[in-house]
């Protein structure tokens, strides 16, 4: 394999009811601006029917071209069709890397087809550097809970093949292209070959408390939280401050809060107005899934990482700060 | 008889990982190692699955010598024998010549009606093992599956539960299925003294490179890597925030009251 072979950049476009998934789109953004270093073009990939209205989302990302896949086995998201669609096109067209939105499916399929592509796979990178002198790209991650940064490539194989967390990069359009190329392939994946059916799908509750990425106010709580019984005066506070709960994986891992109110890059990204942060130490990890106007920490270790991220911080016991906070938020209520 | 595979991965404790600020390395000497969290859920699955349908399994890893001890936890737990692919050759792999490594030793022994992975690795934590065994398997695969309804070997299918974004899919698989399991309904059972002790001579299977067949060694470790992490470094803090200290913690609430009142924060 002669990688210099290898040449674009594709975008898996990924739908869910008929639209377009943000992630999808976050990607196409941020790898325009990749492209123009490169010189690649950025392909967006779109796998059966795309009502045209969401196209052009993507064509005013900056998209050089798209390549449509009409045929049999892309009525509903499955791994085989789905994975086999893009080892055929791959294997055709030789792209340079395929970035995947880092969703249940993204991640289901995408280091399917890198192995039957014999290539490498990387995830939730989350920032990607051109290095000119390989012509790799450097995939750039928190690694081990965030305690250090590891840079990532793919010195040998391609496509080099990325999933990337919805949330990570931006969504900021650079607008249409004056002209975009249209490429249509037929692949027919035989319907009877698909080895899994969705017999039937039950929405999640919508309890409201479960969804905080576009929460105000979060009051989120760590490992430093003695046990469940403590939590009730975080619930107050965020209910007095009309804001949710959210926690670190650590407090997930020991069964008190769900995965849905976890935190950073394998979680939820949030973006609050208001961050107030409670026994949380600030893994990179965790820190990178906030983006927040005005963030608080509290930490009974003066030398905890999360105070570098803050603009306000308290060194002492959590408890104690957040029973005055709620003492002090009622009186000055009252 | 129902074939089960379980595959685990021993890991450090990264909570328990420091980094040694004058070099930038990781420092995980006395860091206890133990079996991945989110494995003991794919086991718990597979041990329940047993408990109702009968069968056998067989519990997989890759690593040091010293990762027999997951397998021993394994073996305590209900599994019936415990493979332990071990080897310096091994090395340095990522995930896709593990997936290779550990099809190749676990075909060898057998086959396999349903094989079950951790939604992930604490340390590595990339998610992708199960979706790329199931490749090497030539398996269909339920990544996120949370709940096994019902089984028909006679059929060839099962029928399982999937956590998605939105919601939850049931879903049916045709077998051989693998499943990357999430710890929703499987919370892990404690070991039993009397299994502890059995597992503790228990015979563990151990293949090193030379005794798996048709090895292609230009597939496995380092050279059969994909990926490579060319360099590391500790992440750039931003400079510290304001500390407010007015002596007691009560008394530093308030005063960032008072500031996050006058910044109409609250």
């Amino acid at each position: 394999m002669d990688k210099r072979d290898y040449k674009n950049i594709w975008v898996y476009i990924e739908k869910n009811d008929e639209q377009i998934e943000p992630v999808s789109l976050e990607l196409c953004c941020e790898l325009r601006k990749l492209c123009d270093v490169t010189g690649d073009k950025l392909m967006a990939v779109v796998l059966g029917a795309c009502p045209e209205a969401e196209l052009e989302k993507v064509k005013n990302c900056g998209v050089d071209g798209f390549i449509h896949v009409e045929g049999t086995g892309y009525d509903y998201y499955n791994t085989e069709a789905y994975a086999n669609a893009f080892t055929v096109l791959s294997e055709k067209y030789r792209p340079s890397a395929i970035f995947v939105g880092g969703t249940v499916n993204g991640r289901d399929f995408a280091p399917r087809f890198a192995v039957r592509l014999n290539t490498g796979c990387t995830s939730d990178a989350m920032e990607l550097v051109y290095d000119e002198k390989t012509g790799d790209i450097e995939f750039i991650e928190p690694a081990v809970g965030g305690k250090i940064m590891a840079v990532i490539t793919l010195p040998v194989l391609r496509p080099q093949i990325g999933t990337i967390r919805p949330g990570t990069f931006r969504y900021e359009p650079a607008g249409a292209k004056a002209d975009v190329e249209h490429i249509y392939e037929r692949i027919d994946f035989p319907v009877e070959d698909i080895r899994t059916k969705i017999l039937g799908f039950t929405p999640a509750e919508s309890d409201s408390q479960l969804d905080i990425s576009d929460a105000e106010v979060i009051v989120c709580v760590g490992n430093g939280l003695k046990d469940e019984a403590s939590l009730g005066r975080y619930r107050e506070l965020a209910e007095l401050l009309g804001g949710k709960i959210g926690c670190t994986r650590p407090l997930f891992d020991r069964g008190i809060l769900p995965y849905k109110l976890q935190i950073g890059q394998s979680g939820v990204m949030v973006k609050p107005k208001l961050f107030l942060s409670f026994g949380v130490s600030g893994a990179v990890n965790h820190v990178a899934g906030v983006d927040a106007e005005l963030f608080v920490a509290v930490n009974k270790r003066a030398d905890a990482q999360i105070f570098n991220y803050c603009d306000y911080g308290i060194v002492g016991d959590m408890d104690q700060v957040c029973d005055a906070m709620i003492a002090e938020i009622k009186r000055m209520r009252s | 008889m129902l074939k089960i595979l379980v595959c685990v991965k021993q890991v450090p404790d990264i909570d328990l990982v420091k980094m040694d600020p004058e070099t930038g390395n990781l420092v995980r000497d006395g860091v206890p190692s133990m079996m991945n969290p989110l494995d003991m859920n794919a086991l718990e699955a597979a041990l329940r699955l047993k408990e109702d349908m009968g069968g056998e399994i067989t519990a997989i890893t890759m690593g040091p010598p010293a990762a027999e001890a997951v397998l021993r936890e394994c073996l305590a737990l209900g599994a019936d024998r415990a493979v332990l692919v071990t080897g310096r050759e091994f090395g340095g792999a990522d995930t896709l010549s593990t997936s290779y490594v550990i099809a190749k030793a676990a075909l060898q022994l057998g086959s396999y009606d349903l094989i079950f992975c951790g939604k992930e690795t604490l340390d590595g934590a990339t998610g992708q093992m199960g979706s790329q065994l199931a490749e090497r398997f030539g398996s269909s695969q339920v990544t996120s599956m949370s709940l096994i309804k019902s089984l028909d070997m006679e059929k060839g299918s099962i029928v399982v539960e999937r956590e998605v974004e939105k919601g939850v899919e049931t879903i049916e698989a045709r077998i051989p299925c693998l499943f990357t399991v999430e710890k929703t309904n499987y919370q892990p059972r404690l070991p039993n003294y009397r299994g502890k002790k059995a597992a503790r001579t228990a015979e563990i299977i151990t293949l090193g490179p030379g005794d798996i067949e048709g090895l292609d060694a230009k597939l496995i470790g380092v050279p059969g890597s994909g990926t490579i992490v060319p360099r590391i470094y500790p992440p750039v803090l931003p400079e510290a925030g304001q500390i407010i200290d007015e002596g007691s913690a009560a008394a530093s609430a308030v005063k960032l009251c008072a500031i996050l009142a006058a910044e109409g924060r609250i």
